[in-house]
């Protein structure tokens, strides 16, 4: 590893120059805190890898801003960065409490949003936040950009649509418009620098007694963080009671096993995040709770 | 090969050097800095922890060639000569060393925590040293260190 | 016994802290020589496997290599160990687990060693592999050490009584059946050694992370076929032992000295982390089965034991961890009748050997689980059924010893605990309040409408305690004796030197505090010295928490030496008479009160005076006896005693186990050094929890899962709530004021007291360690069908 190249470019035309090369062991590294450890750690994933592009200079690339009910984060942005940004924590606290959870002070000084869906570990831990908040990201290469949604983007373990001559450069997130209340929760084997075994991401509006809008969405306990369209539709427009809110969850149970199928973890996994389903719910609709 | 040039310690450093060597190679093997201690490799451990723009990283992920213009504190920085800066004093006088090897990250990250926050409550110092294990101390002594410190400080500024 | 100490007792900056805040503490891998090798080991990734050839022939001439070498270019023996030489430096013809070594490259580039040793080919042939302990002893078993001819390590009895008697005096006899799990020591720094050839006529010098220096010299000596005073070992700083850093130094530090003596350069061997939980060994997982039988009123009157120990695939330390586990498997508890067996056996495993507890944190969780148990069925408190079955002074053990000659504070440590936490009024409080964890079930994976727990119904409070006794130092594992060298310089600066080994634990500053003590003067005057064992005599290892029993008394016997050589120069330099009292304290010699001089003043005089300022202590402790047949003797020269009191919340959906706070009364004897003895304890007991918790190293067919710490989760400052230590000082007749063991004390009780809270939680008992979330929650481990990082976990 020693031997590799590393550049650093300072504008992103520079950065999509480097890479447009189709040179395959040509990668992209921003907090380095998924790439140095895998290529440690000798994953064949960082195993061809000759020349890294360092993005952590790219202007375009950082900062945080919002316009027009959409806050547009850079995608170099660090998670220190995101935690500490006033916008951020007041608009959209889920993505703020989830990159809380991540790794330690000094993970979070170093590692990136992109990185983290990009990597799109099963435990990741923005991208059910992230896909709660129906967010769309911006990539680049030499031949222009496009625009999708993460949901879209996010293919398999540790496989996205990114082409190697793109980056990400920016993700959008839409501020949820209505009265949404909800909640990130993450369950590691120990209180600090934990892989997740189970995460979720909740909101839910109510209005008139009624569930108007839900968002559901895991990780962890599904390949890759996973959104839950079809049990939002069906439980849209329902009474928001208890029984409502258990059904919810089982159904949640239900839509993991299909997604998952029953792995060595499930017998653990499926009841407790039924449990946490129905109680992220409960405290989001009755308040209270921890 | 490349000429890497960055601070380090306050001053201007040059040195030849691959640009894929971490950090924490660079800094022991370079220029002899061995405060800086490897524990993991893997981030997990915070035992190399370093300041990089007053920032706690862990520098076993930190690649040389990312570096340029960066200003890099390790621990060999913050004594005065036989001085030692409040926070290794206070590590001392609370019995927050044991066996010492999680020491110099330790009180980097507690350098770097007293930076941002003068004033840090027990959480927010637990938070702050989460990603530096200490087998051998359960944490009491550091934290009760570094609160010593903030106050210390605090009163000093007033 | 003195009573006013000037020294002892009150808070004393670490000896070598300065160095350690600074970063310039030299630990073993901040070495560097000019002209120095590196290396790399060649392993492969099988349990068990015959060796059929390997070839060299893709890597020699490779300008990367200096040497290739293997069990070939070992002049001495080709096997080592701390007890029985059965560990091969480099396997020959078979591997046993997968941290073996075949062969060790060295070269200048640690680098590109690792791509060389991804070149060499070795052809080998899986073997069947034994993993489970229990069929260990099976008749048609598979061999691991085919010499040895039987898997069986060592097994020790212990028979007391009559059993069946017992058995049928009773009004109960329950039977229960406790696992403990493998763990890793998990120092932060990891084994580093580089050894250094001195030439032909003065042999060798290895420096290095080494936690016994004289068993390490034995070793290399061997290996080398070396006589010990051309073996010169130097013990740099530490970074953390807990036990770990001795067979597997022996075994690196045998290796790097091979390879030193084949290329006349010096070698390093420095670890990764990956390396480190590979080849080190670790704690015993145990299988213990409990059989009580116990009349009405709560006396246990009968009590039969048969415990396994996998001891993996090296005897290493199991016949000594074993001997703790037979001789405390009861607990602190009077018993008349008593029937228990320990084996340690082979198994492909990891091997196990020494860490801080040494054969009493497994037990313990069984037989305070048990006991608690035994409560609740009588419907008896945790405290009563302590109190009415505790040892007192006078009282009897297991082994047949008389507890005498200091005091024996169990039911004190008990009750004070139980008064400092509030014990009985939280635990009633809990009981009552009691929820039931949420317990599902898995042929219906979907939950139905009434399994659901709201949120404010999830956590629930519990309070458990454990008590034990614990033999202090070697007892019959071996001879326990110490020395200690002290020499005053004419300007009152002492050199101070022992030959126990610091490791962290903070020895060079207790040491020093009792040479202050005695010499009164203060303990920064005291300079300490790096243990090399071509100057300190030989003390034995730095195991059993011997350090503060065996190092200060033979510390405090080297300062009495001087002492009493300086005292008849007072009496005729000031012409006092016989009667008149010496009094050294405050860096001031007086007499009746009045000074005299100084402390430097005495010694400038005594120096100018001709006298010896130097001297040798020495420390031996009292004889023990043991008979191997019946397991009855004295087994330690004296005991210590403790209990913690564990408070929790357990998160009944989750099965989280959140513990907030820790009571934890210690009789330790005499506390030397406050700082660091409460460190001890915040540390013990942190280590215990993570025991109890959460740490875990599982494999699969003997690959190990979890090689670094990212999988090995050990605690974090926020997995550990409130720690309070209490000491109760015993008297006792023994060591430096009757100062005893602490290190380990601290750590074997938690686990029980945990399991012990969250029967009292929810009403459900746990068996197996570690308590983790599936524990919990399914009353089993669950584990991942392959061993591949970041699979879906
Ligand atoms: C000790 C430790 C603890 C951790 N804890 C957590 C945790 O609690 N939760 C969690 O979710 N993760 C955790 N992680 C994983 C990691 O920190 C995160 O996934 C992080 O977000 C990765 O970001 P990075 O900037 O460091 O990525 P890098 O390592 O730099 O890159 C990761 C991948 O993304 C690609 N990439 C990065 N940026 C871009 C871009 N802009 N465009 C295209 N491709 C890009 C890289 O090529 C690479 O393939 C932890 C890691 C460590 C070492
Ligand atoms: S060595 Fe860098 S975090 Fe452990
Ligand atoms: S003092 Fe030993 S690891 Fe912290």
């Amino acid at each position: 590893m020693n031997n590799i190249e590393i550049t650093i470019p300072k504008t992103l035309q520079e950065a999509l120059e480097l890479i447009s090369g189709g040179n395959e062991g040509i990668g992209i590294i921003a907090g380095g805190t998924d790439v140095v450890a895998g290529m440690r750690q000798g994953s064949n994933r960082f195993g061809g890898i000759n020349q890294l592009v360092d993005v952590n200079h790219i202007k375009e690339m950082k900062g945080i801003t919002g316009a027009g009910g959409i806050v547009t984060i850079g995608a170099a942005e660090t998670f220190s960065g995101i935690i500490s940004n006033k916008i951020i924590r007041k608009e959209l606290p889920l993505l703020a409490k989830a990159c809380g959870t991540i790794g330690s002070v000094q993970i979070r000084n170093r590692a990136t949003i992109a990185g983290n869906f990009v990597n799109n570990a099963p435990c990741a831990d923005t991208v059910p936040v992230l896909l709660a908040y129906d967010s769309t990201i911006e990539i680049k290469s030499l031949a222009g950009k496009r625009e999708l949604p993460l949901a879209e983007f996010l293919k398999a373990p540790y496989r996205t649509q990114l082409n190697s001559d793109e980056i990400v450069t920016s993700i959008k997130v839409p501020l949820p418009k209505g009265d949404f209340k909800g909640d990130f929760y993450k369950l590691g084997r120990r209180r600090a620098v934990a892989i997740s075994r189970i995460t979720l991401a909740l909101l839910i509006e109510i209005k008139e007694s009624r569930i108007n809008r839900l968002r559901i969405a895991s990780g962890a306990v599904t390949p890759i963080g996973t959104r839950f369209n079809g049990i939002e539709k069906e439980f849209e427009g329902k009474t928001a009671d208890e029984k409502t809110l258990k059904a919810i969850a089982s159904r949640l149970g239900e839509r993991v096993i299909e997604v998952t199928g029953l792995r060595w973890s499930s017998e653990y996994k499926l009841p407790v995040v039924q449990q946490i389903c129905y109680q992220m719910l409960y405290s989001a609709v009755y308040g209270g709770g921890k | 090969m490349i000429n890497l040039k960055f601070k380090l310690n306050g001053e201007k450093v040059s040195v030849k050097t691959e640009a894929g060597v971490r950090l924490i190679d660079l800094l022991r093997n370079n220029f002899g800095l061995t405060g800086t201690k490897e524990g993991c490799g893997v981030g997990e451990c915070g035992a190399c922890t370093v300041l990089m723009n007053k920032k706690a990283v862990n520098s076993c992920l930190v690649l040389a060639g990312q570096l340029a213009g960066a200003s890099i504190e390790t621990i060999e920085s913050l004594a005065e000569g036989e001085m030692l800066h409040p926070l290794q004093r206070n590590f001392l006088e609370h019995g927050a060393v044991q066996c010492g090897y999680c020491t110099p990250g330790m009180i980097l990250s507690a350098y770097a925590l007293l930076d941002e926050n003068p004033s840090p409550d027990e959480e927010e110092i637990k938070e702050a040293i989460a990603g530096n294990l200490c087998r051998c101390t359960g944490y009491k002594q550091i934290m009760d260190s570094i609160k010593a410190t903030a106050d210390e400080l605090n009163s000093k500024n007033k | 016994m003195k009573k006013n100490f000037s020294v002892v007792g009150r808070p004393v900056i670490r000896e070598d802290g300065f160095e350690k805040v600074t970063g310039s503490a030299k630990f073993a891998d901040d070495l560097k020589i000019e002209g120095m090798l590196y290396t790399a080991m060649l392993r492969i990734p099988e349990t068990h496997a015959k060796i059929n050839s390997i070839d060299f022939s893709a890597i020699e001439g490779s300008q990367y290599l200096t040497a290739i070498c293997t069990r070939n270019d070992i002049a001495g023996i080709k096997k080592i160990g701390v007890i029985k030489n059965d560990q091969p430096v480099f396997c020959g013809d078979k591997v046993v687990t997968p941290g073996d070594v075949i062969a060790m490259l060295a070269g200048e580039s640690e680098e590109e060693l690792h791509k060389l040793i991804g070149k060499i080919k070795v052809d080998y042939t899986p073997l069947p592999v034994l993993t489970d302990p229990l069929k260990a002893l099976d008749e048609n078993a598979l061999l691991i050490n085919e010499e040895a001819g039987t898997n069986l390590i060592v097994h020790h009895p212990l028979r007391k009584g009559d059993v069946e008697k017992g058995f049928a005096q009773s009004d109960f006899v329950i039977e229960r059946k406790y696992t403990t799990q493998l763990i890793e020591h998990a120092y932060i720094e990891p084994e580093s050694v580089t050894a250094i050839p001195m030439g032909v006529s003065r042999g060798i010098k290895i420096i290095g992370s080494i936690q016994n220096p004289f068993t390490t010299r034995r070793i290399v000596a061997a290996v080398l076929n070396m006589p010990l005073s051309k073996v010169r070992i130097e013990q740099s700083h530490l970074g953390g032992s807990f036990g770990g850093k001795d067979d597997t130094m022996c075994m690196l530090s045998a290796r790097a000295a091979v390879a030193a003596l084949k290329t006349g350069r010096p070698v390093k061997i420095r670890y990764t982390r990956e390396d480190s939980i590979l080849e080190s060994y670790k704690r015993h997982p145990y299988i213990m089965n409990y059989k009580a039988g116990f009349s009405k009123n709560g006396k246990i009157n009968a009590m039969k034991i048969d415990i396994i120990a996998d001891g993996g695939a090296y005897v290493s330390m199991s016949p000594f961890v074993t001997w703790r586990t037979v001789v405390q498997a009861t607990g602190p508890y009077l018993i008349e009748n008593v029937h228990t067996d320990v084996r340690a056996v082979h198994t492909n495993n990891p091997y196990t050997g020494a860490m801080r507890g040494f054969g009493s944190p497994q037990p313990i969780f069984a037989q305070e689980s048990l006991m608690d148990e035994i409560a609740s069925m009588l419907n008896l408190s945790p405290v009563e059924i302590r109190r009415i079955n505790g040892l007192k002074a006078g009282d009897k053990t297991a082994t047949g010893q008389t507890l005498q000659n200091h005091d024996v504070n169990l039911l004190t440590v008990l009750e004070t605990a139980v008064e400092k936490s509030d014990f009985t009024n939280k635990w009633k409080d809990n009981r009552e309040n009691k929820k039931i964890l949420f317990e599902p079930d898995f042929s219906n994976p979907v939950l139905k409408d009434n399994d659901f727990i709201r949120p404010e119904d999830s956590i629930k409070r519990g309070i458990g305690l454990s008590v034990s006794l614990r033999g202090c130092s070697l007892g019959g594992e071996g001879i326990d004796a110490a020395a200690a060298y002290l020499s005053l310089q004419s300007d009152g600066t002492i050199y101070l030197n022992c030959g126990l080994a610091e490791n962290g634990q903070g020895l060079k500053t207790t040491f020093s505090i009792i040479a202050a003590e005695v010499l009164g003067t203060t303990a920064e005057n005291i300079y300490y010295l790096e243990l090399n064992t071509g100057i300190t005599p030989d003390s034995g290892p730095t195991v059993a928490s011997r350090s503060t029993l065996m190092g200060g008394g033979a510390v405090k016997n080297a300062a009495e030496i001087i002492k009493q050589r300086l005292i008849p120069l007072i009496k005729s330099e000031w012409k006092l008479g016989d009667e008149e009292e010496i009094e050294f304290a405050g860096n001031k010699v007086s007499a009746s009160g009045k000074e005299l001089t100084t402390f430097p003043g005495l010694c400038r005089l005594a120096y100018s005076r001709g006298i010896c300022l130097a001297a040798i202590g020495w420390y031996k402790s009292p004889d023990v006896h043991w008979n191997e047949e019946n397991g009855q003797g004295d087994a330690y020269f004296t005991y210590v005693y403790g209990c913690q009191v564990a408070e929790v919340r357990v998160n009944i959906v989750t099965g989280e186990i959140y513990v907030d706070r820790v009571t934890a009364v210690h009789d330790a004897g005499k506390i030397i050094n406050k700082l660091g003895a409460e460190g001890q304890v915040y540390g013990g007991v942190t280590q215990g929890v993570g025991y109890g918790v959460f740490e875990e190293v599982t494999h699969e067919n003997g690959l190990i899962r979890e090689l670094n710490f990212d999988t090995y989760t050990i605690p974090t400052s926020k997995d550990i709530g409130e720690i309070i230590p209490v000491f109760v000082e015993g008297d006792d007749a023994n060591g430096a004021w009757g100062a005893k063991s602490l290190g380990e004390p601290t750590l074997e009780l938690a686990s029980a007291a945990i399991a012990n809270a969250v029967y009292n939680a929810v009403g459900t008992r746990l068996y197996n360690l570690p308590l983790n979330l599936e524990e919990v929650m399914l009353g089993k481990k669950l584990r991942p069908v392959n061993n591949k990082r970041g699979s879906l976990a």
